[in-house]
Formats: C-alpha cells, sequence, structure tokens
C-alpha cells in the first residue's frame, strides 16, 4: 500500500469535496421537498438525469450555445415538469382527497421515477451518450498551478477540468439558492411553511401554492445539478437511480429538512466515497463498492439515529 | 388485584413530565384522575401501559414488576386502556376489531366464540347494527365506542380510559356510563380520565389530582374537592372545557 | 335458493383454464414460457401484496430476497454439486433467515424510513453481487443448472403453476387466520395492536420472513429454469415492476395482485411486438426514421414498442394510485361477487312478480 502518500490523501479529500458540493446541491432539492411537503421523492435522480439530457440535446441542435444557457434551460424544463406533476398527483394529498397519503406518496414517486426513466429510454435508446466539457482552460504553469485544457495540477495533483467547472456552477446555485430562501419574501414563505403551515396560512400565506413552487424548485435543483455533471460522467438514463440514492443518504445524514444539513452532508459523502473508494484494499473491487459505502453508512444512520446531524422529526 | 405505581418520574428531554409519582389501587373501584391540561395524565397511562419506559421508578401489577415489560405483555397481563386520540382500527370492521384482542389473548379461542362473545357486547353498546362497517366509517363518537367494545374482548382487571367523553354526544355518554357501570359490577378497576367534571364527581368514589407531573390529592372525592391546594391548581379555575 | 357463489366457480374455471392451458398453446411454447414467467412475476407480486397490502410494511427489498434465494441455490449448485432441489430449499431457507434479519432492522421503521432502508438494502445486496464476481460471477451472471433435462416447457409450466397456486393457498390461509388479523391491525396501527396484546415485534417479523421466502422460491424455482440470473435482475427497476403488478391488481387482495401479475406479463409481452395489419406497413415503413427517433421499431408485420410499454405501465402505475386505490381488478372481482348476490335478487323479484301476476292482483 506504498501508493498511500500524503498527496495521495489530500486528493482523494479535494476530489471529494468537488463532488459533495455538487451533491449537496442535489440533495438541498430533495430537502426542500421534503420540508415543505413532508415527503421524499423517490424520482428525484430522474429529474437529474433529465436535467443532463436537456443540456445534451440543446447542445446537439445548437452547437454554439452559451452552456450556462442550456443549464438555466434544463432549470427551466425540470421546474416545469416538477410543478405539473405536483399539481395533477400531489395536489390532491393536501385537499384530503387522497387516503393513506404516507404510502401514495412513496408509491406514486417511486411510480414516477419508473416512467421517467423509461420515457428517457424510448427516446435516446439505452446507449450511454457524452457531452463534452463545456469549456478548455487556457494553458498556464505557474508551479503550484498548471493548466491544461481538460486538466488542472494543483500542486502537482490532478483535477478534470469538467469537474471544477461543475462544481463551480454548484456553488453559485447553491449561493443563489441560500440568497433566496433567506432573503426574499418568497423564500422565506417557504420556510415559513415549512415549519408551521397553519401559522403559515394565517399570515396570509397560500400553502398549496408554496407546495407547488418547492417541489418544483426541488427538481429544478436535481435538473441543474444534473445538467452540470453531463460533462462529468457517461449519461445514461438510469443514472438518475445512483443519485437518488445519494440524495436520500445525503439528507438522512443531514437531517431530513435540514439544508445546512444537505450541504454538509453532501460533502460528508463526497468524502467518504472518495477515500472509500481510494483506500479500499482491492481496487479492482473499489469502484464496484464506492455506491455500498454511502449506502451501509446509510442504513446505519438509519437504525441508530434516523434523524441524522441537524434532523427534525418525520 | 393491585395495581402498584411507585415513585415514578418521567422525562423528556430537561423536561419532567411525571414527578415522584405514587399511587397503588388494590381494590374495584372507580378512580377520577383530573389534573390541567399538560399535567401528566396521559403520560402516567403510557407509562403504565408501558408505551414508556419510567425514567425512575416501577410499575408493579399483581406483585410483578411490568414497566420493563412492553405493551402487549401488560396487555395480556390484565391492564386495559383507551387513546385519548381514538385509535380504531380504520381499514378492518367493527367485528375484526374486536377479534384482535380476543384473538391475542387466547390463541386456541374459537371463532364462532368469539363473534358470539362479540355480538353480545356489540348489543350492550348498542351498536349491533355497525357490526360490518369499518373503522373508518364510524363518527368519532362511535370509535370511542369501538375502544370500549375491544376493551370489553380484552377483559382485563385494570382500564384507564383516557377522555373517554370527550367530543362525545349526550346518548354515548349515556353508554359510556353503562359501560363504566358494567366493568365496576364486574369487581374491576377503571381509573377515569376527564375534564367532564360532573361526570368525575358522579363516578369516582375516589379522585386523584395531577398538577404539573405530581399527585397534590388523593381521596375521597368530597374531601378533595374542598382541598385549598387543589382549588388554587385546578378547581378554581374555570371549569370550562379544554377540548 | 341457495346463493351462487359467483366467485368459486369463476376460481375453479380460473384453474381449469389454466391447467388445460399447455393444451390450447400447443405449439406455442413461446406463449407457455410467458406464462410460466407471468407465474414467478404473480408470486411475486402477490407476497409483496401480503407485506405490504396486509402488513403495511411497504419494503423495497422483496427482489433482493429473489435474488438472495437464486445466488444461493446457482452458488451451491456450481460450487458443491448440490442438485437445483436442494438448492432451492436451502435457499428458500437462506431468504427467510435473511428476511428475519431485515425484519428485526426494520421493526422501528415506518414509511418513509422503511422505503429508504429496503431501498439501501436491496442496493447494498445487488453491489455486493456485483463486485464479489469471484463467488457469484459479478456482473456477468451466472449460469443455473436447469431445473429439468427437458426442452419442453410443458412440465416446467405445470411445476410454477403448482408453486403459485401452493403458495396462493398458503398466504391465503395466513390472510385469513389469526395472523393475517394481527398484521392488518398492526398495519392500521401498531400502538392499538400492542395495547390489545398483539406481539408486534414477532408478527412483524413473521410478515418478512413468510414473504421473503416465498419470493425465495418464485426466484429459485425460476432462475432454475432460465438456467441463469444476473445482478442486474436485482435492479430498483425490477421492483417497481412487482409493486406496479401488485397495486395495478390490488394490494389488499392476493389473488387480485397476482392476477395482476399475470395480466401485466402477458400485456408487456404482447405489446413488445404489437401486430400491424399489412395495409398499414407501407405508410409505416416510410415513417421509419421518425418512428426510429421515438424509440419505436418497424418488424415485419409488426411495430416494435422497446421501451414505451415501461412507460405505459409506469402511467398506470400512477393512475391506478391517483384514482382507483383499491387496484383495477380487486374492485373487479368485488363487483362480480356481489353480481352474483344481485343477480340472485332479481332472479326472486322477477319470480314473485310473475306470482303476482298470475294472481292477477296487479291492476
Ligand atoms: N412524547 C413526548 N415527548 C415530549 N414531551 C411530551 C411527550 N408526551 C408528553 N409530553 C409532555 O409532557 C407533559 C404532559 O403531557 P400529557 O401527559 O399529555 O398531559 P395531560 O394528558 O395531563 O394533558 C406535557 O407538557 C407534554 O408536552
Ligand atoms: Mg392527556
Amino acid at each position: 500500500m506504498d501508493y498511500i502518500t500524503g498527496q495521495f490523501l489530500v486528493n482523494l479529500l479535494m476530489n471529494g469535496i468537488l463532488i459533495g458540493l455538487i451533491y449537496g446541491l442535489m440533495a438541498l432539492g430533495l430537502t426542500l421537498i421534503f420540508s415543505v411537503l413532508g415527503i421524499v421523492s423517490f424520482a428525484h435522480g430522474e429529474f437529474y438525469m433529465i436535467g443532463g439530457y436537456v443540456v445534451y440535446y440543446l447542445l446537439q441542435a445548437f452547437g454554439n450555445l452559451e452552456p450556462m444557457i442550456a443549464i438555466l434551460i434544463a432549470g427551466a424544463v425540470t421546474f416545469v415538469i416538477g410543478v405539473i406533476f405536483e399539481l395533477l398527483f400531489l395536489q390532491p394529498m393536501g385537499k384530503g382527497d387522497i387516503e393513506r397519503p404516507g404510502e401514495y406518496a412513496i408509491l406514486l414517486t417511486f411510480g414516477l421515477a419508473f416512467f421517467l426513466q423509461h420515457v428517457m429510454i424510448g427516446i435516446v435508446g439505452p446507449f450511454p451518450t457524452k457531452v463534452d466539457r463545456f469549456y478548455d482552460f487556457a494553458e498556464i504553469d505557474w508551479g503550484w498551478l498548471r493548466m491544461k485544457a481538460a486538466t488542472v495540477w494543483f500542486f502537482d495533483m490532478p483535477i478534470s477540468s469538467s469537474r471544477l467547472i461543475a462544481t463551480g456552477v454548484a456553488v453559485v446555485l447553491t449561493a443563489l439558492m441560500i440568497w433566496f430562501m433567506s432573503k426574499t419574501w418568497t423564500g422565506r414563505g417557504l420556510q415559513a411553511v415549512s415549519q408551521d403551515r397553519q401559522a403559515a396560512s394565517v399570515v396570509g400565506i397560500n400553502p398549496s401554492h408554496m407546495n407547488t413552487l418547492a417541489f418544483g424548485l426541488g427538481t429544478m435543483l436535481a435538473g441543474m445539478s444534473g445538467a452540470a455533471l453531463v460533462t462529468v460522467f457517461a449519461w445514461v438514463p438510469w443514472v438518475g437511480m445512483p443519485a437518488s440514492s445519494k440524495s436520500f443518504i445525503i439528507i438522512v445524514l443531514g437531517g431530513m429538512g435540514s439544508m445546512p444539513g444537505a450541504l454538509l452532508g453532501g460533502l460528508v459523502l463526497g468524502i467518504v466515497e472518495s477515500f472509500g473508494a481510494g483506500l479500499y484494499p482491492d481496487p479492482s473491487k473499489a469502484l464496484a463498492y464506492k455506491d455500498a459505502f454511502g449506502l451501509l453508512v446509510f442504513a446505519l444512520v438509519l437504525l441508530v439515529k434516523p434523524t441524522g446531524f441537524f434532523g427534525r422529526k418525520l | 388485584m393491585k395495581l402498584e405505581i411507585k415513585n415514578i418520574t418521567k422525562n423528556f428531554g430537561g423536561m419532567q413530565a411525571l414527578n415522584n409519582v405514587e399511587l397503588t389501587i388494590d381494590k374495584s373501584e372507580i378512580i377520577g384522575l383530573i389534573g390541567p391540561n399538560g399535567a401528566g395524565k396521559t403520560t402516567l397511562t403510557n407509562v403504565i401501559d408501558g408505551v414508556y419506559k419510567p425514567s425512575e421508578g416501577e410499575v408493579w401489577l399483581n406483585d410483578e414488576r411490568i414497566d420493563h415489560l412492553p405493551p402487549y405483555k401488560i396487555a395480556r397481563r390484565g391492564l386495559g386502556r383507551t387513546f385519548q386520540v381514538t385509535r380504531a382500527f380504520r381499514r378492518m370492521t367493527v367485528m375484526e376489531n374486536m377479534m384482535v384482542p380476543a384473538m391475542a389473548i387466547n390463541p386456541g379461542a374459537k371463532r364462532q366464540n368469539v363473534i358470539n362473545k362479540a355480538q353480545g357486547i356489540l348489543e350492550f353498546l348498542t351498536f349491533e347494527h355497525l357490526a360490518n362497517e369499518y373503522g373508518r366509517g364510524l363518527s368519532g363518537g362511535q370509535q370511542k365506542l369501538l375502544e370500549l367494545a375491544r376493551l370489553l374482548m380484552l377483559d382485563p382487571d385494570f382500564v384507564i380510559l383516557d377522555e373517554p367523553f370527550a367530543g362525545v354526544h349526550p346518548t354515548l355518554q349515556e353508554t359510556i356510563y353503562g359501560y363504566i357501570d358494567k366493568v365496576r359490577q364486574e369487581g374491576k378497576a377503571i381509573i377515569l380520565i376527564s375534564h367532564d367534571m360532573d361526570s368525575i364527581f358522579t363516578l369516582s368514589e375516589r379522585l386523584v389530582v395531577l398538577d404539573f407531573g405530581a399527585i397534590i390529592a388523593d381521596g375521597n372525592p368530597q374531601n378533595v374537592k374542598q382541598d385549598p391546594v387543589v382549588i388554587k391548581a385546578y378547581l378554581g379555575e374555570d371549569e370550562e372545557e379544554d377540548y | 335458493m341457495k346463493r351462487i357463489p359467483i366467485q368459486g366457480v369463476l376460481l375453479v374455471l380460473l384453474l381449469i383454464f389454466a391447467f388445460a392451458f399447455p393444451r390450447i398453446m400447443q405449439g406455442q411454447p413461446y406463449w407457455l414460457y410467458v406464462a410460466l414467467q407471468s407465474f414467478f412475476w404473480a408470486m411475486m407480486a402477490a407476497s409483496w401484496a401480503l407485506l405490504a397490502g396486509y402488513a403495511g410494511q411497504f419494503s423495497f427489498a422483496h427482489i433482493a430476497f429473489m435474488g438472495i434465494a437464486s445466488y444461493t441455490s446457482g452458488i451451491l449448485g456450481r460450487d458443491l454439486g448440490w442438485s437445483p432441489i436442494s438448492g432451492i430449499i436451502l435457499g428458500t431457507l437462506m431468504a427467510g433467515l435473511v428476511g428475519v434479519l431485515v425484519g428485526y432492522l426494520c421493526l422501528r421503521l415506518r414509511r418513509t424510513y422503511l422505503a429508504l432502508f429496503t431501498i439501501a438494502f436491496s442496493e447494498i445486496v445487488r453491489l455486493i453481487i456485483n463486485a464479489e464476481h469471484e463467488f457469484t460471477g459479478g456482473p456477468m451472471g451466472l449460469y443455473m443448472e436447469p431445473l429439468l433435462e427437458t426442452t419442453s416447457y410443458v412440465p416446467t409450466y405445470y411445476i410454477m403453476l403448482v408453486a403459485l397456486i401452493v403458495s396462493l393457498a398458503i398466504m391465503y390461509a395466513i390472510a385469513n387466520s389469526r395472523l393475517g388479523l394481527f398484521l392488518r391491525s398492526i398495519r392500521e396501527d401498531e400502538e392499538a395492536a400492542a395495547a390489545m396484546g398483539v406481539h408486534v415485534v414477532r408478527y412483524k417479523i413473521l410478515a418478512f420472513v413468510i414473504t421473503s421466502m416465498i419470493a425465495g422460491i418464485a426466484g429459485a424455482l425460476d432462475h432454475h429454469i432460465i438456467g441463469f440470473i444476473a445482478p442486474n435482475e436485482l435492479m430498483i427497476p425490477r421492483m417497481s415492476l412487482v409493486i406496479a403488478m401488485a397495486v395495478i391488481g390490488g394490494t389488499e387482495s392476493l389473488i387480485s395482485a397476482s392476477l395482476g401479475a399475470i395480466f401485466i406479463h402477458f400485456a408487456m409481452e404482447w405489446l413488445q411486438k404489437i401486430p400491424v395489419p399489412a395495409s398499414w406497413m407501407p405508410s409505416l415503413r416510410e415513417n421509419t426514421a421518425t418512428l426510429q427517433q421515438f424509440g419505436l421499431s418497424l418488424g415485419e408485420g409488426y411495430l416494435q414498442t422497446n421501451a414505451w410499454r415501461m412507460v405505459l405501465f409506469g402511467l398506470m402505475l400512477m393512475l391506478t394510485l391517483r384514482f382507483w386505490r383499491n387496484g383495477l381488478i380487486q374492485p373487479l372481482l368485488e363487483k362480480i361477487g356481489r353480481q352474483g348476490v344481485a343477480e340472485e335478487t332479481v332472479a326472486k323479484r322477477k319470480f314473485s312478480q310473475e306470482e303476482n301476476e298470475i294472481e292477477g292482483t296487479e291492476a
């Protein structure tokens, strides 16, 4: 195990943080949905998947479209799909038209995931697609920082530039989301509803509108994370399944419904995965087990402390 | 028959819901348990029933310590309770609701015998026309009756009724009175938690007052009623319904 | 006049049809194979209905138990030379054993948390099978010794049919026994059930064990018939399919859930290649490119729907949940059951009317 050097560890940490910041954005959407609607959407990863495909198709159709615009459009598309779904299927829950709403939400979003996945398989087929990195980096060599089109070396540690760009996008979007939730009237309305629906409706906020908005925003965040990451991973219609699992892991780690928890949970998961895969004794299996580490931590947290770091009761 | 509650304290986080509660019931009687909202009455029920483990103290039933036992064992040993918020099995018929306790306490019970017994109870509770109705199809008051019907099937020696009259129609209230009478006639003990002072003073043979998790009075209802501490803590306030 | 139990008559007819099916389908082994596969799904859906619909445990690990039993049997056969029969028995016991574990771990988890935990468990099982390739064959899958030394599907059809009937009978008996009563009370309200003396822990675990074993035996039998299993058969969308079948059939009725599964499996096979009238072919052929863009492909005299049939079932699942909470088949069966009574009373009324007319009391 002589490949385990200090630099190797720092590299693992850095990669973990980079991906963890994107996970955080994705999970932010799920936690927002949970905090306002009180449900976990099992189709969260499918919105992530759709976000990626929207960018893929846009860039294919309009070769010189600015990638950032494509990401915004992906957000808009997933927002609209989320809103339509919420209005058609989740609104009746709030009105008391649905018996046993807890089970309903679980099975329904599970069905939605299945549905969206197969719609995409129908459209794009089962073959992976790949999107080229959004931007080439300029060539620089400052010693501690070297850059080439596809790679950046930070103190000789290589980082793929697509990953760096994706993380950059995720950080900006996360910051915008935090600003939106804390500074705008609508964001505060969402928070108010998540804390006390009745009190919120007394002060003139319509909780059912807030449900729709929260669901749309949640799916939008998933879609935009997918849009940002589509250059990093090969994209297939079931790419959303591990993304869903990761989001579940994160919001349970961070505490269901907690926004800071989601961001912290994202970082933790990114780092755990990175170290788990990097340090697993049998490298031939390390990659195969990468997703299992997070799930194992997840299962344990569910059993031991289902409320997570900053949790509140379900 | 004997139910002993010894020095029970129950904390929720930093909040002390029960503080050193001592109570012994060793004969058939109707015990009114009153106290302001949040005094700890439901918590005490849950501790006796095994839903909560006490932070300190012990509960003994017929010379057996039960505070570490799970609720289903306590139920089988002869302690039954209703819930303040009714908990009918909603997607089961009234008859099926009633079969659950009978089958649970007696694995060898014959179905037909159970049904016959249930029918008798339903008639007593003026409820027989609803035998095949689903739990979710009952009104709030009928669900309370259903809980009593299930209790009669369980047939425990000690019964705790948590707010049986809250939100109940006067005619149903009569039926509940009839139930309490019947159980008392059968030589069992009843702990009756209620905000309805008329019922409490009509029915109770003994009155226990909880305030801030502690028992501040325990004795003959007429004496307790005059107790200045009680008047100050509870009876002196408006006697309005909390629900 | 005696009441005619229409449901009983239907059941007998259904059984006769099922046993005669190989004769009806003589020379069409493909549909026989489809039928025996549908029995596998029926066992999966019905046992999930018992676990979710009766006991209220919405577990997503059902497909994992199927896989655990199949892999146990396959590996025992490959490494220790066990016969399929003994492998299937041990595999089923293994599924039951893991069922105890999962049931125990899930005791405190409700609804969303239970769903999340069972998904995690299921995924961990799949990832381990994927990763431990020396042992499990990894992503390439595992060959399983064929159950019978014959290429005819007739005997295997009957084996699966009998397995389905026996497991349905067992589950039906359970559902209508004290155990079934307790499971439903637990589904409705665990605390109230416990206060009524129900040993919640024991029955919840028992529900997991029984249903896991039925999923296990279904899987082990079926994969010995197929002769192969791969980890992607444990993927979540396959679990979704089981759920879709049970929900569309009706989760609170075992027979409805299994009929739902059989129906959907047949529909899925049929929809794979939809026959197209010859007169349509030319115009369809002109638009081959457009069809392909939408994920459809054209064959000689049929249209291949590929993923779109799944889309249909996903949509059906959502719509059923939204508008028909008791499923599509369950209410139908109930209606037929009531029809029997209704017809009888209608007949009686007619009869008495005739009497009236004969007596001439009517003006
Ligand atoms: N599970 C619990 N967790 C935290 N606090 C609780 C819990 N159950 C009851 N309490 C608190 O204990 C106190 C006593 O409640 P309760 O027993 O319901 O009162 P009562 O039935 O006399 O109205 C209340 O302050 C209540 O908020
Ligand atoms: Mg109370």
